[in-house]
């Protein structure tokens, strides 16, 4: 049953256009001239209640934006939007109290003081009583491992301690819709899986539907199922990741380790000391038993193109 | 953590939220202790650089535009005690308005199910405003140990005509804020404000024309200063009071309506 709908959602910015240099400057102060910027183009989709989504595409498609409208935070210029059955720019008690809003380059926690004056303030905000907060809270800072760091000031934390933190402060009201944006950016690599892992095993646990933008392709393939990709404003594409793959990317690539170069005898090629071969996917299995039968003791992989390959590739095309 | 069975969410209770509110304006502000002293310090020197252009005016002439020493002492104490709301609580906390517009931390508020002018104008206090208050309240006794103690009617008046006074001057602070929704830089005509705001410390009879109009209504920093003094001294009628009410009710409505309309133009700042 779908807890988000969207139809035919358009955002038009209206901004004001200078002209060059000093004289456009000046001349702007008395006659400005503005240009209207459509930040989201007729988009219209449906997400089901406990699905994992990943909104992807290049900076400025309106992958945010769109988040936003969802979120309450910007009124649609035209279009409808649900979300658990209410409109979001209502900003009712029961909506906002059923969703929550991740921003990696924003920060909720107040800077000067630790993070559980953060979360307490958000106990009396969301109205939680104090024994369900308690308990999710003790929940939250289990599965995080963050203990450690719940006295500590929040400007004294890292950048990973605190996105952590700033996930328990937004899902201390267990809300049934997370809104992420970017909610790995800027963190190590281990903290992204950390993070990632977090986010997967929540929406397991408690079904809640997680939306989720990111331009760290590890995060849409390890979480999101679904993708939609934005770009200019224009939803391109909805549907399964892998079958995006499939279509834009369907080649295989066989890897033979550290390979011996007369491989390059059946289209084989060195790539970095290993002898690599693309090709379709229906050829796989003739290619992979030739080189077995010729070299039965070779450390052999065979690999789809990595995604970023592929969105690079689907970008190409679209433009 | 599992989900239990779906439960009516809960709604967040204006007391409950209220006191987080204060909780965390206080713990915010004594953060840094070292600024409460050099604030006492700086409140100190302001009383006096208040106080002595009326002492220099007042050398030369009994009365000036027919208030005497005691009465305008009156005045410079709700002048004081204007400010130190002003600084003490709305100034803070409209002033990072802007700054969380700029930055994107109003969309952290705004995605709570508080209502977000509540939020905003309680969450931070400057508690070194408190030797503003404690000046004003021992220039006011000053005052009155000349003029003499009114009755309890003239004190009921007077504590309207501050509220009134201080709703005034909080509305026309959200509207500047609002503008912010628009214009994000609103610096200038918050220093504007604060400038014009100065005008209040001297009794309202000293200005003429429309100055006095502007003082009273425009930015009716009048209402919270000479006018508590006036009702201290039984210089207000019935009809004036009802006037401070209905600019003071009134701008809070119109404030209130201004700030709605700038949410629908929040455009947030981009990530």
């Amino acid at each position: 049953m779908p807890i988000i709908e969207v139809s035919g959602l358009t955002k038009t910015y209206r901004v004001p256009v200078k002209g060059e240099g000093l004289g456009g400057s000046i001349r702007s102060l008395w006659s400005r001239e503005y240009k209207d910027v459509e930040a989201v183009r007729d988009i219209s989709f449906q997400i089901d209640s406990g699905e994992r989504v990943g909104f992807l595409g290049p900076n400025g498609a309106g992958k945010t934006t769109t988040l936003k409208m969802l979120s309450g935070l910007l009124h649609p210029t035209s279009g409808r939007v649900t979300v658990a059955g209410f409109t979001p720019q209502d900003r009712v008690v029961a909506f906002l109290s059923s969703i929550t809003l991740v921003m990696g380059q924003k920060q909720q926690l107040l800077w000067d003081l630790p993070p559980r004056e953060s979360f307490a303030l958000n106990r009396a905000m969301y109205g939680v009583d104090p024994v369900r907060y308690a308990r999710t809270l003790d929940s939250l800072v289990t599965m995080l491992r963050i203990e450690a760091v719940l006295e500590k000031p929040v400007r004294n934390l890292s950048l990973g301690e605190r996105m952590k933190c700033e996930l328990v402060a937004a899902l201390l009201h267990e809300p049934s819709v997370l809104f992420l944006d970017e909610p790995t950016i800027g963190l190590d690599v281990e903290m992204q899986v950390q993070v990632r892992k977090f986010i997967h095993d929540y929406n397991h646990d408690t079904g809640a539907t997680v939306i989720l933008t990111s331009h760290y392709m590890q995060d849409i393939a390890a979480l999101t199922p679904r993708l939609l990709i934005i770009d200019r404003g224009s939803l391109r594409y909805d549907g399964k990741l892998t079958s995006l793959a499939e279509r834009v990317a369907p080649e295989r690539r066989i890897v033979v380790k550290g390979g011996p170069s007369e491989l390059g005898e059946l289209g084989f090629q060195r790539v970095e000391g290993d002898m690599v071969a693309s090709l379709s996917p229906e050829g796989t299995n003739q290619l992979l038993s030739r080189v077995l039968a010729r070299w039965p003791m070779v450390e052999v992989s065979v690999e789809s193109p990595p995604l970023e390959e592929v969105m690079a590739r689907y970008f190409r095309e679209a433009t | 953590m599992t989900r239990s069975a779906p439960d009516p969410r809960p709604e967040p209770r204006l007391r409950e939220v209220l006191l987080a509110l204060a909780r965390v304006a206080l713990m915010n502000a004594l953060q840094y202790r070292e600024g409460f002293l050099v604030e006492f310090l700086v409140g100190s020197g302001n009383v006096v650089a208040i106080l002595l252009p009326l002492a220099v005016v007042f050398g030369k002439s009994s009365t000036v535009a027919g208030w005497t020493w005691d009465q305008s002492l009156l005045v410079t104490g709700f002048f004081l005690l204007t400010s130190a709301v002003m600084g003490g609580l709305v100034e803070p906390n409209l002033g990072a308005v802007v700054e969380g517009i700029r930055q994107g931390q109003m969309d952290y508020l705004l995605v709570k199910p508080v209502d977000a002018q509540l939020a905003s104008s309680l969450m931070r206090i400057a508690p070194a405003k408190i030797w503003d208050a404690l000046s004003a309240v021992v220039v006011i006794a000053w005052g009155l140990h000349g003029t003499g103690m009114p009755g309890p009617l003239a004190l009921l008046a007077c504590g309207t005509m501050l509220v009134a006074g201080l709703m005034a001057m909080y509305s026309l602070w959200l509207l500047v804020i609002c503008l912010s929704f628009w214009f994000v830089r609103v610096d200038n005509l918050r220093y504007l404000l604060g400038a014009v705001t100065d005008a209040g410390r001297w009794p309202v009879d000293v200005y003429r024309g429309v100055a006095r109009i502007f003082l009273t209504v425009a930015v009716p920093v009048a209402l919270a200063t000479s006018w508590p003094a006036m009702a201290l001294l039984d210089r207000l009628d019935g009809a004036l009071i009802a006037q401070a009410v209905a600019v003071g009710g009134g701008s809070m409505l119109f404030s209130r309506w201004a700030w709605k309309r700038a949410l629908r133009s929040y455009s947030s700042a981009s990530s």
